[in-house]
């Protein structure tokens, strides 16, 4: 047994509430477990049996709200024993322990296997696809355990998310959102602004108008992205390519020195508790 | 010492401990019933204890042991007082059989008690004090026999508190509503009181829930009141000297309702249990011998007070707006506005008016907003004669109210908000269209009756027979401080023009702002507006 991880002996397993681009699905060595979206009796695997496009579409036709339920444990304790046939270690990366029992699930598979490390990115979507990037990075260039471990001890305080939701309505109904009561859109040309971090979903501003929504962004942006460390940021939205383009303009505008490690989609698990017409970048910073 | 006066402080240590958290521990219950009372029962269920220790006679192990189990099974109020009768039972059955109570026999008496505790609900659920009790027990048994009484202790309480903490992940509505268990918190605080009065120290809160946790479990519960019990009245009572079964007795009330409890003996039976007909379970008592400490309370009025008091406490700050229009008033409401009342130009509300509004609202602190210059004192007076802490927030037009509700939070106290709320208004410039009631000459402009008139920041700056002619000259006037955002507010009924065409005249003439057009229904203004 090697102690150093790299893409050869380490595999990387998530979970489909990353929302990964479409190429995370076909890269060796890095497995997506799907959560499930179930609409009325029919059950659908996220991502796998519904693609983003599909489930936003299905959505808006549907009468009945869908509902999202974690993988079961038989099926990571699967992804786990066929991986370590391959490889050494597995670095399982999941979404927070808050907003679903996917990490505990995996947790139990991964129960008498030392060699497969269970995380919780205290984060979810597009967030978690940052992890899997810098992760990705320090295998190829060859890391420990221990640093994975750190770093990602790390990424569950410093990693972050800000979205902009045309709707709360979603998010409330899933009674996901902290401190609801402060929070309001839909109204009034009012643009809410929902930020995700240590597992706490929470409103961070209310704006007015799109020009002030990408002020606050970018705003955000500085605050949490100290000059004079490496800026990786990743971008997603809800049923709305349109809106990623200008906001990665106006963060690369403000920060000329970002790295853009990865654009995903939200998928139907996600999707389900955010619901349509958002857009959102995460981000990390490295030394 | 003697064993009585010994129990005595103890369960006067328990008892301190419960009283201290038991608004907490209410705000913590959700399950089965969120009625919002199982600090109050476990309290009192505990006073109940020492009351009957107080009155005991006999000072040995064996009487002490009766009368704690006798107090609280007499004493025991609603499901969570019930479950600790039992746990209590179990523990003392095996203190009097032993006589003594060392590490050993300790061991045995907390399985007991989580035995007893089990046998007496038809239907265990994990995540509950049931799993509390069990978890502390188990734990027991890591120690051994060899181990000082307070080493035992002190492990069953650190094992209680994880246990505590884990509850949401076993029961769903825990998560939901972001709590732990109310019942199995209030098991450790007590046993916690316990263990303070044993060891000499001072009593550790179990709040591994203080902060932000708890502020968010507030906040939740209280948006999102749990499921009602199908049943409304929680009825407990006592049946002494009953000529019928344990069994029997429970066949019956189960069959009446949910959530129910019998428990005890031959000689003294508990009854608790949630039903529509409170009448049919005393007559059942009353039929097979004597009832007593009969207590029947009311679910759904409790649940509502629950939401009520943490709805009460959740918010910070509320806000108190003086609004003309029911556009407007939608608008005022929708952005989390506590109460409006009727008014503006021509219809200033009084001080006492304002002052009424003031104090019916639910919030520590209120944020008024006049929304008109010539309401600004009214405000003003009205805040030195309200009980709450008024901020009078000085906006001079609807649109400029408006602004400042977008700042507003109700989670931050008023000087915060007041401070938000007024620097948003700060660059605002609000405008206001409408008709000169009579000839005259305005800031140097001469008026005819009934020509529109435009004003912006009260001064006049355009004059015309077409209204749309002001409207544009209005916006050109804003426009001068290239603003990002025009609000409209519209009352244009009776009017030759549209909000359409109001939309394009501010898209021609202000093209790089964002146009935020609402109906607001204003009386005497066909336009408000604003620039930001």
């Amino acid at each position: 047994m090697s102690a150093e991880l790299t893409l050869e002996n380490t595999a990387i397993v998530t979970d489909s509430t990353c929302d990964p681009p479409a190429r995370y699905w076909s890269t060796a060595g890095l497995v997506i477990v799907p959560l499930r979206v179930h609409f009325g009796s029919e059950t659908y695997r996220d991502g796998v049996d519904l693609k983003p496009p599909q489930f936003f579409e299905k959505l808006a036709a549907s009468r009945v709200l869908p509902t999202t339920s974690q993988p079961p444990r038989s099926e990571f304790e699967a992804v786990y024993r066929g991986l370590l046939e391959r490889y050494e270690h597995v670095i399982s990366v999941h979404l927070s322990r808050n907003m679903s029992g996917t990490y505990e699930a995996a947790r139990a598979a991964a129960e008498g296997s030392p060699n497969v490390h269970v995380f919780d990115t205290g984060n979810v979507t597009t967030t978690m696809s940052l992890a899997v990037e810098r992760l990705w990075a320090r295998l190829a260039r060859g890391t420990t355990l221990a640093e994975v471990t750190a770093f990602l001890e790390r990424f569950y305080d410093e990693g972050r998310i800000l979205i902009y939701t045309a709707t709360l309505e979603f998010l409330r109904r899933g009674g996901r959102i902290d401190r609801a009561s402060s929070m309001i859109g839909e109204i009034f040309g009012i643009r809410p602004l929902i930020e995700i971090n240590r597992g706490h979903i929470d409103p961070y501003a209310k704006v007015r108008g799109v020009k002030r929504q990408t002020e606050a962004m970018v705003a955000y942006l500085e605050r949490y992205a100290p000059r004079g460390r490496e800026l990786h940021l990743a971008f997603t939205h809800a049923a709305c390519p349109e809106g990623v383009p200008p906001l990665r303009e106006a963060l690369l505008a403000a920060r000329p020195d970002a790295i853009v490690d990865v654009e995903g989609a939200v998928a139907a698990v996600v999707g389900t508790h955010i619901g349509p017409q958002a857009v959102a970048f995460a981000l990390i910073t490295e030394p | 010492m003697n064993a009585r006066a010994q129990a005595i402080g103890l369960v006067q240590g328990a008892l301190a401990a419960v009283e201290a958290e038991r608004a907490y521990i209410n705000d913590l219950n959700v399950y089965p019933v969120p009625d919002g009372d199982t600090g109050t029962n476990l309290a009192l269920t505990v006073r109940a204890i020492l009351d009957e220790l107080e009155a005991a006679h006999g000072t040995g192990i064996k009487d002490v042991a009766a009368a704690i189990a006798k107090g609280s099974l007499m004493g025991a109020r609603g499901n969570s007082g019930v479950i600790l009768s039992q746990i209590i039972r179990g523990v003392c059955d095996v203190c009097s059989v032993t006589g003594s109570l060392d590490t050993g026999h300790a061991k045995r008496a907390l399985v007991e008690g989580a035995e007893a505790a089990y046998r007496a609900v038809r239907q265990p659920v994990e995540g509950t004090m049931l799993t509390v009790i069990r978890t502390m027990a188990e734990a027991a048994q890591d120690v051994p026999d060899s181990a000082p009484l307070a080493a035992l202790a002190e492990h069953v309480d650190r094992a209680g508190r994880v246990a505590v903490e884990r509850t949401p992940e076993q029961l769903a509505v825990l998560k939901q509503n972001g709590v732990v268990d109310a019942g199995g918190y209030g098991l450790v605080v007590i046993f916690g009181g316990l263990l303070a009065i044993a060891t000499g120290q001072a009593v550790q809160r179990v709040a591994a829930r203080e902060g932000r946790a708890a502020e968010a479990a507030r906040e939740v519960m209280a948006l999102r009141p749990a499921e009602l019990s199908r049943y409304r009245y929680c009825t407990s009572l006592v049946i002494k000297g009953a000529d019928v079964s344990r069994d029997d007795v429970e066949a019956f009330v189960s069959g009446q309702g949910d959530s129910a409890l019998v428990v005890g003996d031959e000689e003294v039976l508990k009854i608790h249990v949630h039903v529509d007909d409170p009448g049919a379970i005393l007559s059942f008592g009353a039929k097979h011998g004597g009832i007593g400490a009969v207590e029947i309370n009311d679910m759904h009025e409790q649940t509502r007070e629950r939401d009520e008091r943490l709805a009460v406490e959740t918010q910070a700050s509320a806000v108190v707006a003086v609004v003309a229009g029911e556009g407007n008033k939608k608008l005022f409401t929708g952005l989390g506005c506590g109460a409006i009342i009727d008014g503006g130009q021509s219809m200033n509300p009084s001080a006492a008016q304002l002052l009424e509004a003031v104090d019916a609202v639910a919030a520590a602190d209120v944020v008024v907003l006049p929304n008109n210059g010539n309401v600004i004192l009214a405000a003003e007076q009205a805040a030195t004669m309200s009980r709450r802490r008024i901020f009078v927030v000085p906006s001079r037009s609807i649109p400029a109210g408006l602004s400042a509700m977008v700042a507003f939070d109700p989670g931050v106290d008023g000087a915060a908000n007041a401070m938000a709320m007024s620097k948003a208004i700060e660059r605002v410039h609000s405008a206001a269209i409408t008709h000169a009631v009579r000839d005259s000459e305005i800031d140097g402009v001469h008026v005819a009756r009934g020509q529109a008139i435009g004003l912006v920041d009260e001064r006049l700056v355009a004059a015309d027979d077409e209204l749309l002619q002001v409207f544009r000259n209005v916006v050109g006037k804003l426009a001068e401080d290239e603003p990002e955002l025009l609000t409209i507010l519209t009352a244009l009924n009776g009017s030759q023009i549209t909000a359409d065409e109001l939309a394009r005249v501010a898209q021609e003439v202000c093209p790089a702002c964002e146009l935020s057009l609402h109906e607001g229904g204003q009386p005497l203004y066909p336009i408000l507006a604003a620039a930001e």
